[in-house]
């Protein structure tokens, strides 16, 4: 009796031992993923000329903080691992392989520049076990054709590409359309579907000129802009250098209003040329659903301020928050037993999700990664920055 | 147009040739070229912003801290980490200098990482027409200051004793020792004196392109390129190779292509280096077998 007794128990125990391992192993298997903590790795550019990108960062770690302060997911804190990459693709593929190999990140959420993403893709395709969301880089390169562990949650740069020349045709009789660009691949990734863009509508730039990183004068390609008689300059430019850009168009008197992409932020833009009137005509692509002084908007503002209370409030403070999001749904919806394969499987299964945070609603499905296909413009009217479809008649 | 990037060229390059003359009052007095020379140019706007924005001082006054500022920087340099090494082969003293450069980025991206301020110009006013063309206020100040300068260095290094002195003990240093002369005070005040120049072409070209960190690696480049091509050690090549490559990238920029421009000062000190390496003004070395 006593050894059957005995005999049970072990029985039992051994049973109870056999019911809680694979649990534990599934737990133990998922790299960065333990029993109270999800590892997540971030890089940007928080340092150099670039480093404005550092605040999608601060506004996608805002929301994996107020997750962590609500409880976590499924009783897991995130835990942020982030590096800085400044905008270089060499420092973005030591950051990301120190992340992935040294750090044991369960996923990826960084780049804020696409030449740092594009130099990084090899080394995710190689490892497709590893998610990655990007977190601010807009090249279209980076999401089409799918990786499949690559998502792209902001407008890509054809969608950028194309809106900003369907914006600029509205302006009226307007048909003269020049461009100034970066040459790199960022750049590239803006021509080729803006000239396509163009092209669909029957017209040609009729001038483009280049103006590469770092370049302190841009009074030969202005000239050469405003020889052209533009009704609109697309300027596919980072902002040092659209800062210099619209500082020497002011003072060759280059009429032509321009139309930039969403690597700017209108109100740090304005700081920065501290000349009114060179942007008095400048319209960025707008990426966000509404002005950030809207009551709309105002949960969104006070959440960043609350988790980085000494940082500028822009919009690119915001370009990081969508993904994050997305990234706190799959992770809530893959459960308790979290893998990468279900959490990957979880984000291919998002439609239309829509925080209310950026342009458009965010799909994704296993065969499109680029997420966002919808956006508008913003300009400053006075003092207070105004949202647009069209170009204003007011001007 | 011509006459616009003629105009607007001979603007650039002025800076580029009062960088290149810092570079090269180091390099003839001391030997040593120095990496580091274009965060000498960052700090020098650098400093300017410190002032205005910390200590609330105007802009004359934030100038004048920020000269300074960098007359001691440029003496300490020398002081405490060129001159331990003055026996040391040349690699070393570059390697220095090199890494005295990723030092001082370092730390002011440790403290302006983000910001790139902007900062108003020196000189307002109306444009002033030249045949056809604008010369902005702000950029007229840039071609004065570089002119007087340049004649400055010129009265100073040919028609004073000190300015001969200077260049006999750069020449021959143990002669001018032996003779009596104090040549490791002459090399650091010229370590100064280097460093005042790159202070003072940052705070005149800031207002044009802003006020950030890495501003001035790409201005060494520059600097390299206007040095080879007016002749490495030549004051007079400086600035003729300063003002002329500011000259060809507008015009490559204006009439070839404007993808061609960052690449002007690349093409420049490999075609120099091919064709003519001791440069235009430059004095032809022959070289041992």
């Amino acid at each position: 009796m006593q050894f059957t007794k005995r005999r049970a128990m072990w029985s039992l125990a051994a049973a109870t031992a056999l019911a809680v391992v694979p649990a534990l192993s599934a737990a133990q298997a998922t790299t960065g993923v333990s029993p109270d903590k999800i590892r997540i790795g971030m890089f940007g550019p928080l340092t150099g000329p670039t480093a404005v990108g550092s605040l999608p960062l601060l506004g996608a770690s805002a929301i994996y903080k107020s997750v962590n302060d609500r409880g976590g997911i499924h009783g897991r804190k995130i835990e942020l691992v982030i590096e800085d990459d400044a905008c270089d693709p060499n420092k973005a593929i030591a950051a990301t392989k120190k992340l992935v190999s040294q750090e044991q990140v369960f996923m990826v959420h960084g780049g804020w520049c696409s030449g740092a993403v594009m130099a990084i893709k090899p080394e995710l395709a190689r490892t497709p076990d590893v998610p990655f969301m990007v977190l601010g880089a807009a090249n279209s390169a980076i999401s089409t054709p799918v990786t499949p562990n690559i998502f792209h949650p902001i407008a890509t740069t054809a969608t950028v590409a194309r809106s900003m020349v369907d914006f600029a045709l509205t302006k009226p009789g307007a048909k003269r359309v020049a461009i100034i660009s970066h040459s790199d691949e960022w750049g590239k990734s803006h021509l080729e579907p803006a000239l396509a863009q163009l092209k669909a509508q029957g017209l040609e730039s009729v001038e483009t000129v280049y103006l590469e990183r770092g370049q302190v004068d841009a009074t030969s390609q202005v000239l050469r802009l405003k020889a052209a008689k533009p009704d609109v300059v697309l300027a596919v430019l980072y902002p040092p250098e659209l800062t210099i850009y619209l500082r020497d168009s002011l003072k060759y008197g280059v009429k032509a209003p321009t139309v930039t992409t969403q690597g700017v932020s209108i109100e740090d833009m304005v700081k920065r040329v501290a000349m009114p009137a060179a942007t008095k005509e400048l319209f960025v692509f707008y990426p966000l659903a509404d002005t950030l002084d809207s009551p709309a908007y105002r949960k969104w503002v006070d959440l960043y301020r609350k988790y980085n209370p000494k940082d500028p409030v822009e919009t690119l403070s915001f370009m990081g928050m969508t993904g994050a999001l997305a990234v706190v749904e799959a992770l809530e919806k893959a459960g308790p037993d979290l893998t990468r394969e279900k959490f990957m499987a979880e984000l291919n299964k998002l439609r239309n999700f829509d925080p209310g945070i950026q342009s458009g609603p965010l799909t994704f499905t296993p065969e499109q990664h680029a997420g966002i296909s919808a956006g508008k413009v913003i300009y400053m009217s006075g003092d207070k920055p105004q949202i647009a479809a069209k170009y204003p008649a007011s001007k | 147009m011509l006459v616009q990037l003629l105009v607007s060229g001979i603007a650039v390059g002025s800076v580029y040739a009062l960088v290149a003359l810092g570079m090269t009052i180091l390099y003839r007095s001391t030997t040593v070229v120095n990496f580091c020379h274009g965060e000498f140019f960052m700090l020098g706007a650098f400093g300017v912003v410190v002032a205005q924005q910390l200590l609330g001082w105007s802009y004359g006054v934030s100038i004048v801290f920020a000269l300074v500022l960098l007359l001691a920087v440029g003496v300490l340099t020398e002081r405490v980490l060129i001159r331990p090494l003055r026996n040391a082969p040349f690699v070393t003293l570059a390697m220095m200098t090199v890494a005295l450069s990723y030092l001082l980025k370092g730390v002011s991206r440790f403290f302006y990482g983000r910001e790139v301020v902007p900062l108003p110009p020196l000189l307002a006013g109306e444009p002033i027409e030249l045949g056809g063309a604008v010369l902005f206020a702000q950029d007229a100040l840039i071609v004065g200051f570089t002119a007087v300068v340049v004649a400055g260095f010129f009265v100073f290094f040919q028609r004073t004793q000190l300015g001969k002195v200077i260049q006999a003990a750069s020449q021959a240093p143990r002669g001018a020792s032996l003779v009596g002369i104090n040549v490791p005070l002459l090399r650091n005040a010229m370590w100064g004196v280097g460093a005042v120049m790159g202070a003072a072409a940052g705070i005149l070209i800031a207002p044009n392109t802003l006020v950030y960190p890495d501003m001035g690696g790409h201005m060494l480049i520059r600097a390299f390129a206007a040095m080879c091509l007016g002749g490495f050690g030549s004051f007079p090549g400086a600035v003729l190779g300063g003002v002329t490559l500011g000259v060809l990238e507008n015009l490559v920029g204006g009439f070839v292509s404007s993808a061609l421009v960052e690449i002007t000062a690349y093409l420049v000190i490999v075609a120099v280096l091919v064709l003519r390496p001791q440069g235009i003004l430059g004095e032809g070395r022959s070289v041992r077998a």
